[in-house]
C-alpha cells in the first residue's frame, strides 16, 4: 500500500520495473527522464557496474501534481535482472505498489524472460504481499527487432494473470509511457 | 515476513514527529533530519538551512538499510539496528523506528557521534510509540473523486511527452 501523508497532503506510490538482464528496464526509466516535463521528475539516481549495467537499483520520481489537494508522486524503481542480484531485488521489492514486467521480445531470450517472472511471483510471495492489491502490467519489449515472438504467443506464455499487455520498443519510445500510464492508473485503482 | 500493509500519516503523528526532530535537532547539534519509510518515501524533515534532495536521498538511505539488514541476516546477526556513514565534513546516521519508519540524521564536525546516538536512541524510543498506536489500522481508500481526477492528471503529463 502506499504511504499516505494526510497531515502534509501527500501521497507516493511506488512502481518497479522488473524483468531479466538487458530486457530495457533503464531503458524505459532513461526514455521517461529525457521526454517528460522536467518540472515533474526529480533527480535520476542509478547505481551500476562499470559497464552500465544495474548493480542495485535505478530511480526515478515522478510528481503528479496536487491531485484533490494531495501532491501525487510516483517513484519509479528498476530492479538488477542479472539472476544472481535476487537478494538486491527482494529489497527493491519492498512497499511495491505496481510492477511493470518487461519482456524481452526476442526468441533467444526466452529461457530468461521465464526465469526472471517465476523469481518475481516467487519474491511476491515471499514477501506476504496479497498480489489482488498489486497493479500489474507485461510490457514486451524490443518490438522493432527480428526474430521475436509474436506478441500472442508472449502473452501465452507469460500472462497467467490476464493483465494488460504493452507491444514496446523502449529504445525508440514506442509504448513506454503507455504502459507507464495503464500501472499510474491501475495502483491509484487498487487504493481507491 | 511481515504482511505488506500500508502506512498513513495523520495530523496528530505529524506534528508530534516535528516537535520531537525540531528538539532532537537542537540537542544533538545535527543539521539535516528525516523521516522516511522503509520503502524509500520521506514523512517529513527537519532542518533550517542544509537542504540535500530529499526524494534521492530517502530512497537510497533506505535500500542501503535494508542491505544492511540483510548482511546481519548472511553474517548470523539477528540485526544490526542503525547505519553510520562517516565523511570529512558530515556524518550519516540511519536508525530503524518501526518496522516501516527509519530516522535519518546528517551532523557535521560541531557535534559529537556520541551525543548524537544517545539523543537519538531516546527520540526513537518516543518515536516508535507515536507509530506504533497507529501502525495496525486499515489504510483508509482514496475515494473515487480522487481516482478519477488522478487519472485525468496522469493522462495531462503523459500526453505531451
Amino acid at each position: 500500500m502506499p504511504l499516505i501523508n494526510f497531515a502534509a497532503r501527500e501521497i507516493n506510490y511506488k512502481i518497479v520495473y522488473y524483468g531479466c538482464g538487458l530486457c530495457g528496464k533503464t531503458t524505459n526509466i532513461q526514455f521517461i527522464h529525457r521526454k517528460i516535463n522536467p518540472d515533474a521528475r526529480g533527480k535520476l539516481v542509478s547505481i551500476a557496474t562499470e559497464e552500465e549495467r544495474t548493480l542495485y537499483f535505478d530511480f526515478l520520481p515522478l510528481t503528479l501534481g496536487k491531485v484533490k489537494g494531495m501532491q501525487t508522486r510516483f517513484h519509479l524503481y528498476t530492479v538488477p535482472g542479472q539472476s544472481y542480484y535476487n537478494a538486491s531485488r527482494k529489497l527493491v521489492l519492498q512497499g511495491v505498489d505496481g510492477i511493470i514486467f518487461v519482456a524481452d521480445s526476442q526468441i533467444t531470450r526466452l529461457d530468461e524472460n521465464v526465469e526472471s517472472y517465476l523469481n518475481l511471483w516467487d519474491n511476491l510471495l515471499g514477501q506476504g504481499d496479497d498480489l489482488s492489491k498489486l497493479a500489474f502490467v507485461i510490457q514486451m519489449n524490443k518490438r522493432d527487432l527480428t526474430e521475436t515472438f509474436s506478441v500472442e504467443d508472449l502473452n501465452e506464455l507469460l500472462n497467467h494473470t490476464d493483465s494488460p499487455v504493452v507491444p514496446a520498443s523502449a529504445v525508440t519510445g514506442e509504448g513506454v509511457f503507455e504502459t507507464l500510464k495503464i500501472v499510474c492508473k491501475q495502483v491509484i485503482a487498487k487504493t481507491a | 515476513m511481515p504482511k505488506r500493509k500500508g502506512l498513513v500519516i495523520n495530523d496528530r503523528q505529524l506534528d508530534l514527529c516535528d516537535d520531537l526532530l525540531q528538539k532532537l535537532k537542537e540537542v544533538s547539534g545535527s543539521t539535516f533530519l528525516a523521516l522516511i519509510s522503509t520503502s524509500g518515501q520521506p514523512i517529513t524533515t527537519a532542518s533550517d538551512e542544509y537542504h540535500p534532495e530529499t526524494l534521492s536521498l530517502a530512497s537510497l538511505a533506505a535500500s542501503s538499510f535494508a542491505a544492511t539488514q540483510q548482511l546481519a541476516r548472511i553474517l548470523d546477526e539477528n540485526e544490526f539496528t542503525l547505519l553510520f556513514h562517516e565523511g570529512r565534513a558530515l556524518n550519516l546516521h540511519v536508525t530503524q523506528v518501526t518496522e516501516q519508519v527509519l530516522l535519518i540524521v546528517t551532523f557535521g564536525r560541531e557535534t559529537q557521534v556520541g551525543k548524537v546516538r544517545l539523543y537519538t536512541q531516546r527520540a526513537v524510543e518516543v518515536l516508535r510509540q507515536i507509530f506504533e498506536v497507529d501502525e495496525d489500522e486499515e489504510t483508509p481508500a482514496m475515494d473515487a473523486d480522487f481516482e478519477s481526477s488522478a487519472g485525468r492528471a496522469i493522462d495531462d503529463l503523459f500526453q505531451d511527452a
